[in-house]
Order: structure tokens, then C-alpha cells, then sequence
């Protein structure tokens, strides 16, 4: 009840009950996740932050050196 | 992370393993509680004392049974009578207090129920049509897919008539497994476990080997959450507390058989 079959024309095509037809096409159990391949793109990600980090770094050290200097 | 909670992880994850390993038709048996029918008493504004009485021993005569009795005022009733409903559908109608008897059981319902409570995996009940050359045909198909199955030996078949005077309430439950069955006059087959649970019927050229077949897969198979969520079947209204089942003979045989286990 609840999960009455549908309209039919007659007893010849009357549908199968739901879990049967799940039964047989596996459905009553959880199916494997499907695993994708996605684009690896860590490799560029970490040279540009790299790159980054340097040349901010030799900034950084230029301007403070520099500026010891003409203190002095 | 203390011990103790070391411990109780690896209990829990105990417990749930073997919930995924119990097999559907045991699963059910042990822990699916049926569904409740509803005895509807409707009458007028006033209520007899006879009718009174009546009912009071109705309520006793019901206990243990999964179903549950109320009375119910309907203006205009003239004459009072019974309704049996099952979740929102009616499944009969009954003008007088004596066409209750045998509600809750019957010969064939207690000879069903001993077999799932002794850990029968199922009980194919065969719903005759009439037509003797069908409900033959379809017979034959049931006693050859049973007979050369591995789990044959815990499948009783058992044959109902559709005329069957004894048994009226059980058919009139049967055929309202679906709205639609009491307009076909085939032959059925109802597969009956749990708590006295009948999935949907196979019926006419349904009856088949590799249908019977499926069935049985179903039922022998670990019990999913999705089946756990979504179970099939209307329940049988029967007399039992369904306590202290015999052990699941299934076990034994999938343990002697392992290639049957399902993958």
C-alpha cells in the first residue's frame, strides 16, 4: 500500500512490484561512489605563490635596507 | 582519546557491522514493528448498551493483535457498523458484530506464523484463482523454482482458495495488499515474512522462475538502510506478540554455503 502499482492496460502489462524490479537492478543496495578525475592544478598554484612570497620578501628587505642606509 | 572511549567506538562499530550482515527477512522478524490496522465502531448519536458491551469485548478479544478499536459518532448512521482501515485505505465493511470473528486469526494465519517464528526464511502463500488450469500452471513454476533452490528446504509453500470461507478476513487483507488485486482474478503469489509482512504480489505470467528467484534474493540479502527505510509489503492483521523467535535458518545455510552470500 502506499507503492501501488500504476495504470495499466491489462494483467499482461500490469508492472512488476518496486522491489522486485529494485531487487533485480540492484537498487536495494547503496551503490559505490564514482570517482572523477579532476584537473590537478596544485603544481602552478604553489610556483605563483612561491614566486610571490619571494620577490614580497626582496621587496621588503630592499626597502628596509635602503632605508637603514640613509639613516645612517 | 581515553580507552573507554577507545572501547566504545570499537562496540559501536560492532553493532553496526552486524546490523548491515543481518539479512532482510530476519532484520524484520526481529525488529520491523507491524503496522497497525484501525476497527472503526461508527454510529449514530446514541450508543446501546449492548453495543457497549459488544465492543468492550471486542477490545479484549484484540489484544496482542496489531490493530486498534475506536468508536466513532457519524451523523445520519442509522443502522451501526465496523470498518477496518489500514493506514488511510478501507479494507472492509461489516454490518454485524459476528462478522468479526476470526478477525485477528485464522488456521492458515497461525500455521504461517509458527513457520516464520521457527526461522523459515519466508512462506510463499499461493492465492488460487479458481482457474484450474492457471493456478496449476503457476503451482508448477512454484514448486520447481523452491525445490531447486539452495534456501527450498526453509520456503513452505502454502495454497490458499479464493473461496475460502475460513480464511475471509485473510483474503480480504491479501487482496488489499494493492487496490488493484481484487479486480484480477489470477493466481498470486505472496511472499510472507517478518511480522507477518506480504510484499506485493507476483500474479498471472509474474509467477516466474526467475521472479521467485528474485524474491529470494531480496530476502537473503544484507538488510540496507534503503530497505530498512523504505520497506515493502502491507502487514497481515494477526494475534501475536511475535516474542522469542527461533534462530534464522538462513545463517546456517549461508554459513555452510558461503558462495551464496551476496556480493
Amino acid at each position: 500500500m502506499g507503492k501501488d502499482t500504476l495504470i495499466y492496460d491489462s494483467v499482461e502489462y500490469r508492472p512488476l512490484p518496486k522491489w522486485l524490479t529494485d531487487q533485480r537492478d540492484g537498487l536495494n543496495t547503496y551503490q559505490p561512489e564514482r570517482i572523477e578525475m579532476k584537473e590537478d592544478r596544485s603544481l602552478p598554484v604553489s610556483f605563483t605563490v612561491t614566486v610571490l612570497i619571494v620577490l614580497l620578501t626582496i621587496i621588503f628587505l630592499t626597502i628596509s635596507i635602503l632605508r637603514k642606509n640613509k639613516k645612517s | 582519546m581515553n580507552r573507554t572511549r577507545q572501547l566504545r567506538i570499537v562496540v559501536l562499530a560492532g553493532i553496526l557491522s552486524l546490523a548491515c550482515t543481518t539479512k532482510v527477512s530476519e532484520w524484520v522478524l526481529l525488529n520491523s514493528e507491524p503496522v497497525q490496522y484501525a476497527l472503526l465502531y461508527v454510529h449514530g448519536k446514541t450508543l446501546t448498551e449492548s453495543a457497549k458491551q459488544q465492543n468492550a469485548e471486542l477490545t479484549r478479544n484484540l489484544k496482542t493483535a496489531n490493530i486498534i478499536f475506536r468508536s466513532v459518532t457519524r451523523e445520519g448512521t442509522v443502522e451501526p457498523y465496523y470498518e477496518l482501515h489500514y493506514r488511510n485505505r478501507l479494507v472492509s465493511k461489516y454490518n454485524d458484530y459476528r462478522e468479526l470473528d476470526k478477525l485477528t486469526a485464522s488456521s492458515l494465519r497461525d500455521k504461517i506464523a509458527a513457520e516464520l517464528m521457527s526461522g523459515k526464511l519466508c512462506v510463499i502463500l499461493y492465492l488460487r484463482s479458481g482457474n484450474r488450469e492457471k493456478d496449476e500452471a503457476g503451482l508448477q513454476v512454484i514448486r520447481k523454482t523452491v525445490e531447486s533452490s539452495p534456501f527450498g528446504k526453509i520456503i513452505p509453500v502454502m495454497e490458499l482458495s479464493r473461496t475460502n470461507r475460513d480464511e475471509i478476513h485473510f483474503i480480504s487483507m491479501l487482496l488489499n495488499v494493492e487496490s488493484d488485486l481484487k479486480f484480477i482474478n489470477e493466481p498470486m503469489l505472496f511472499g510472507i515474512f517478518g511480522r507477518f509482512t506480504a510484499l506485493e504480489p507476483l500474479l498471472a505470467k509474474g509467477i516466474s522462475q526467475e521472479n521467485i528467484n528474485l524474491m529470494i534474493d531480496f530476502l537473503t540479502a544484507d538488510c540496507s538502510c534503503l530497505i530498512k527505510d523504505n520497506l515493502p509489503g502491507v502487514n497481515i492483521l494477526y494475534k501475536s506478540s511475535w516474542e522469542n523467535p527461533s534462530p534464522a535458518m538462513v545463517n546456517s545455510i549461508l554459513e555452510a554455503n558461503p558462495s551464496l552470500l551476496h556480493q
